[in-house]
This record gives C-alpha cells, sequence and structure tokens, in this order.
C-alpha cells in the first residue's frame, strides 16, 4: 500500500448537542481516489469543514503526511498541500477566470508590498511565471477555457465550467491532496463522465482526491475506495461495489426494509 | 435611447487609455496657468487644490472601501492626526518649524500607527463591526483634538502654520500646492494603480468577493486587511498633513464625521474599486457645491440682472452650506437608482451590479457565451 498522505484520528465535532462527526478514523493513501458518501445531514461536509481548517476538530486530531494539522487557519491548512471546492460555488465571480486561479497561487507567491508598488524585476519575473502556470493549469480543462475566455468575469461562465474554474483554482496551489465537494452536482450524464475522467486523469499525474459525490455512476466509476457515513459516524469502508451493496449503507440510504429487501 | 448611450460608451471605450491619462494630466497641468494669465478667478484655483486633496483622500479610501469591500466610516480621522502633525511641528503654536519630509514622515506614520491600532480588534470580525468602530474612533479622535487644549488649544485651533520649504522651494501660493499635490496624486495614484495588478491587490478582491473561499485558497484575511486599512490610513496621513499646510490654520470643526460620509460618498459615486472612479468621484462632488453657489450668487444674477429671483441669491451667499447637504443627498439618491455602478465603474463591479442585464455584458465586450474559435458554450 502507498504512504498515508493524511490521516483523521477520532476526530469529533459537536454543534450544540448533535455530533455531526462522530469518532470519525479514516486513511488517505497517496494517488488514491477516495469517495465520502452518505444521505444528507451525514457529516460528510462537516468533515471537509474539519480537514480544511474551517472548523477545529472537539477531539481527535487530523495528520497531513504525518503532521497535526488541527486547528490550524485554512490558510495554513492550504499551504500545506489540501485544496478544495465547495459544493455551492464559491468563485471570485467579479474578477476575471484568470485571476480566479492567480489568487489561489498567492500563498506560493513573495513579492511583497514594496515589490508590488514600485513592480520591481523580481515581481514581474514572479507575476509573468505566475501568469504561464495558471494558463497551463486551465488548459488541463481542454477546450474548456481558451484564451478569449480567460479575461472573461468568472460569473459569465457557464454552470459546469465554473466548477472546472472553482477545481483550477484548488490545483493552483499545488496540492498534494484535493477535496472535491460534490464535482458534478447539477450537471448532465455527459459532463459527468468528463469531469470523471479528468479526476481519473487529476490522481494519474500523482494528486490524491478526497470527493464527496451523490452520483452512483461516477462514485462507481472513479472511486478506489468509498466511505460511508451516516449520522457522523463511519458505517463502512472498502471498495465501491462492496460498499454499495453493504446492509449497513442500503439501510442508511433506504431504511430498514430496504435493506432487508436488498439482502 | 439605451442603443444610443451603448453606442457613445462603446466610442469611448475604444479610446486606449493612456489617451485619458495625458489629456487629465495636461489638463491639471495647464489648469493654474489660466489663473495666472487671467482667464480664471483665484478662488476656482482654491476649488481645484482642494478637491486634489479630497482626490488624494478618495483614492486612499477606495483600498479599504472599494478594493478589499471594508465599510470604514471614520477615515477623517487618519487625514485629522496628519494635519494636527503639520500644525503642531511647524507654527508658533509650540515656535518651531520641523522639516517638511520629516513632517510628512511622522504624519503617515502616526496615521498608520493608528489604522493598525483600530485593526487589531476589528479586522478579525467580520460584518460591520469595522463600520461602528472606525465611526467611534473617528468621533474620539475630534473630541480629543477638540478637549487636549495643551497640545491643540481645543476649539481655537492652530493658526499661522508655517509654509512647507521642499529643496529650499517655498511653497505659499495656491499655484504652487495645486502642483505640490498634483506630483503627489500622481506618485500615490501611479503606486496605487501598480498594487491593485499584483497578488496583493488580488488578494483584496478576493477578500472582497467571498472571504470563506479566499483564506481557502491562501490568502490569510486579517493580515490582507490590515495591510489595506494600515496603507490607507498612511495616504489620509499625508493628505491631511499637505492640507494643513495648505489652509495655514486648522481646528477640530475640518474633520466632523460628515467629512468621512463625503469621501464614502465619493468612492460610491466615482464607482467602488476603480481609481479613476475615485478621482472623479472627488472632483465632481468636491467641485459641485462651488459650481452651484457661483450659479446663483454671481453667474445668474450677472446673466439676468441684479433683480434675478430675490432672496434667493441672498440665501445661496449667507445660507447655502445648509443646502450643500441636501444636494449631497440628491446626488446619491440618484446615482444609487440610476447608476449604481458609479461614474466610471471598475468593469468589474458593473457586471456585479448587472449581473443580469444581457445589455451590460454586451457593453463591456463580454458575452455570455464567446463564438471565439467556433466553441460554443452549450453546457448550462
Amino acid at each position: 500500500m502507498a504512504e498515508v498522505i493524511l490521516e483523521v484520528r477520532s476526530a469529533t465535532k459537536n454543534f450544540g448537542g448533535l455530533k455531526a462527526v462522530n469518532n470519525l478514523s479514516f486513511d488517505l493513501h497517496k494517488g488514491e481516489i477516495v469517495s465520502l458518501i452518505g444521505p444528507n445531514g451525514s457529516g460528510k461536509t462537516t468533515t471537509f469543514n474539519l480537514i480544511t481548517g474551517l472548523y477545529e476538530p472537539d477531539s481527535g486530531d487530523i495528520l497531513m503526511q504525518g503532521e497535526s494539522i488541527a486547528g490550524l487557519k485554512p490558510g495554513q491548512i492550504y499551504a500545506r498541500g489540501i485544496s478544495r471546492t465547495f459544493q455551492m460555488l464559491r468563485l471570485f465571480s467579479n474578477m476575471s477566470v484568470l485571476e480566479n486561479v492567480l489568487v489561489g497561487m498567492h500563498g506560493r507567491t513573495k513579492a511583497n508590498v514594496i515589490d508590488c508598488m514600485f513592480r520591481t524585476p523580481r515581481m514581474r519575473r514572479e507575476e509573468e511565471a505566475s501568469i504561464v502556470r495558471a494558463r497551463e493549469i486551465l488548459a488541463m480543462f481542454p477546450g474548456r477555457f481558451p484564451l478569449a475566455r480567460h479575461t472573461q468575469p468568472a460569473a459569465s461562465l457557464s454552470y459546469a465550467n465554473r466548477r472546472r474554474l472553482e477545481i483550477a483554482r484548488a490545483l493552483a496551489g499545488e496540492p498534494r491532496l484535493l477535496l472535491l465537494d460534490e464535482p458534478v452536482a447539477g450537471m448532465n450524464p455527459a459532463e459527468s463522465m468528463e469531469v470523471m475522467r479528468q479526476i481519473r486523469d487529476l490522481r494519474d499525474a500523482g494528486y490524491t482526491i478526497l470527493m464527496i459525490e451523490h452520483d452512483m455512476n461516477v462514485i462507481m466509476g472513479a472511486s478506489d475506495r468509498v466511505i460511508a457515513m451516516d449520522h457522523g459516524i463511519k458505517i463502512a469502508e472498502g471498495a465501491p461495489v462492496d460498499v454499495a451493496n453493504d446492509p449497513a449503507v442500503v439501510e442508511a440510504y433506504l431504511g430498514r426494509r430496504g435493506a432487508d429487501t436488498a439482502s | 435611447m439605451a442603443a444610443i448611450t451603448a453606442r457613445i460608451s462603446s466610442f469611448f471605450g475604444r479610446v486606449p487609455r493612456w489617451v485619458y491619462i495625458v489629456a487629465v494630466l495636461a489638463f491639471a497641468i495647464a489648469f493654474p496657468m489660466l489663473e495666472y494669465f487671467g482667464l480664471m478667478q483665484t478662488l476656482w484655483l482654491r476649488v481645484g487644490t482642494r478637491a486634489l486633496v479630497y482626490v488624494l483622500l478618495a483614492v486612499g479610501l477606495n483600498l479599504v472601501l472599494g478594493e478589499t469591500g471594508l465599510l470604514h466610516l471614520g477615515y477623517v480621522a487618519f487625514f485629522a492626526v496628519g494635519a494636527y502633525t503639520t500644525a503642531i511641528l511647524s507654527s508658533p503654536r509650540f515656535d518651531i518649524q520641523w522639516n517638511f519630509w520629516v513632517i510628512i514622515a511622522i504624519a503617515m506614520g502616526l496615521a498608520m500607527l493608528f489604522g493598525f491600532l483600530i485593526g487589531v480588534p476589528t479586522l478579525r470580525l467580520r460584518g460591520d463591526y469595522l463600520a461602528i468602530v472606525t465611526l467611534a474612533f473617528g468621533e474620539i479622535t475630534r473630541m480629543t483634538l477638540n478637549n487636549w487644549e495643551g497640545l491643540t488649544n481645543g476649539p481655537g485651533g492652530i493658526p499661522g502654520i508655517y509654509p512647507p520649504q521642499i529643496f529650499g522651494w517655498t511653497v505659499d501660493s495656491p499655484a504652487e500646492f495645486f502642483y505640490l499635490l498634483l506630483v503627489t496624486v500622481v506618485i500615490v495614484v501611479w503606486l496605487l494603480n501598480n498594487l491593485k495588478n499584483s497578488r496583493i491587490g488580488r488578494a483584496w478582491n478576493a477578500l472582497r468577493e467571498d472571504e470563506i473561499a479566499a483564506h481557502h485558497a491562501g490568502v490569510g484575511p486579517t493580515r490582507a486587511k490590515m495591510l489595506a486599512v494600515v496603507m490607507s490610513s498612511g495616504i489620509a496621513g499625508l493628505a491631511g498633513a499637505i492640507f494643513a499646510y495648505y489652509q495655514q490654520f486648522i481646528n477640530p470643526t475640518y474633520f466632523l464625521f460628515m467629512q468621512s460620509v463625503i469621501v464614502v460618498s465619493m468612492v460610491v459615486i466615482g464607482g467602488m474599486g476603480s481609481i479613476p472612479g475615485a478621482i472623479l468621484g472627488a472632483v465632481v462632488l468636491d467641485t459641485t457645491p462651488e459650481i452651484i453657489r457661483q450659479t446663483f450668487t454671481s453667474w445668474l444674477p450677472a446673466a439676468i440682472g441684479p433683480d434675478f429671483l430675490p432672496g434667493v441669491q441672498a440665501a445661496m451667499q449667507t445660507e447655502f452650506d445648509r443646502y450643500r447637504m441636501a444636494i449631497f443627498g440628491l446626488v446619491i439618491v440618484l446615482m444609487v437608482v440610476f447608476r449604481p455602478e458609479g461614474l466610471l465603474p471598475n468593469k468589474l463591479w458593473r457586471r456585479e451590479m448587472h449581473e443580469e442585464d444581457p445589455r451590460e455584458l454586451e457593453k463591456t465586450g463580454q458575452h455570455l457565451f464567446d463564438f471565439e474559435e467556433g466553441t460554443q458554450d452549450l453546457e448550462v
């Protein structure tokens, strides 16, 4: 088994009396695609928020490449190589497509205020390199971001392209781990398949991917492993086919009787 | 009608940017000469000089309000800090006259320090806290200036501020101050424009658009906002220092809360997040009241005769300041209704204000679907 990149150890997050994530543990290995599934309210997005630092776990720990990241700020976690996208798109709608990707590079660029005010050669070199890299990242989505589109506002893109742009922005941080929150939500089957292929390409390019997904075709077609959650607890983990047929998972989605019929 | 305005704006949109810059600069450089050759009353030179002070304030506030999206209502406090630095260090009050550059450095440094101190408790919080705290800070500053008689001479103010000497050049006429301010404005605008088109400017815009997403994309919100607040405070301090030299007399009534509101209005009316907009907003809002006043007190009476609208002329001469704010209010309401993006909007803000209007997209040369290279975007 490849090296462990992320370890979640007994992470717990309460909101008042609700245990949104309860004693959750799992590992992610380098270069795999893992899907996080579960009914609405089962704690998937809270898990994402714990990993990316929007929330701090009440107990337990999260380790990125062996170092604890629990309690760090989102910006710091991003700098350690974890990028994410959001379920409800959170692009900088009134900034251009290219600028959206460039913002993702903020933490990797170093020009300070003085450099930026006087446009020192150092700052210009860095800026040019950033733009070249941003265009490279946008070119990873063939045909979707032609040059003419780079200067358009993100808000003018089609829905599917906005989802792609969010992935592009996440890639700009040169992450090792990519967290995708429902990457194909609202897409038609053809677009979903394209995104699924792209996610596999990203894995082959060396990224580790954890995604929340509801689309069964994408889960089955892309994931190496599936983790199922319900009421904040991990109820199953394993190969996609095994998890899909796990009685506990079927019960979580369909209820007791559904599980009886299925088994 | 819409077609005509669209055609006009597309014509102006095609003129390259540098043409505007050269034209505006040429006008600004020629402006004091109109007075020198007797083509213009000195009054207008004074109006122009004061407008440049407001231009500095507006481009400074734009950094916080327009670029970073923080509502700052105590901006005049930093202006006051700069002005009192000059007044105390270069006047008969304590009988000292420090070097111009030293005073400018102290004024900017002090204003930036105050900006930092205000930022520490407020920038971690979201939403309207900054507005409330800065508003309070503005008032506290004015009250302090009003009551700390030992230092500021209280409501009596500080008269007789010595003119600045810059490399042996004594700046003491309105025209000289105009040029001093013009050079300052050009330098500040150049630096801010560079900043706007850099990673720092983009970080500010990202925070304005979506703070959570920006944080998750590696932008530290507190640091970036602090930088914006500190820099804009420094610019206000600089404006204040030069203003005090020019005015030769200052007292706390120059730094009322209303002044902060006026600068906010300049940025909003000009177009938030747009440097040319902030400049135009400052010039328009600062000169309009004077133009209206002159219209009623001298131009119309001269054209129509002394019997023109009995009472209006007298009222305008004595009570104009009362109407000034009413006119301000009216202008702002009209702007919000008819042109919410401002006079010279940043393209991005115009999009935000008219997001659903396809005509706007056409006007700015943007299309929902581009047909470049024959790739029509069909997936919506």
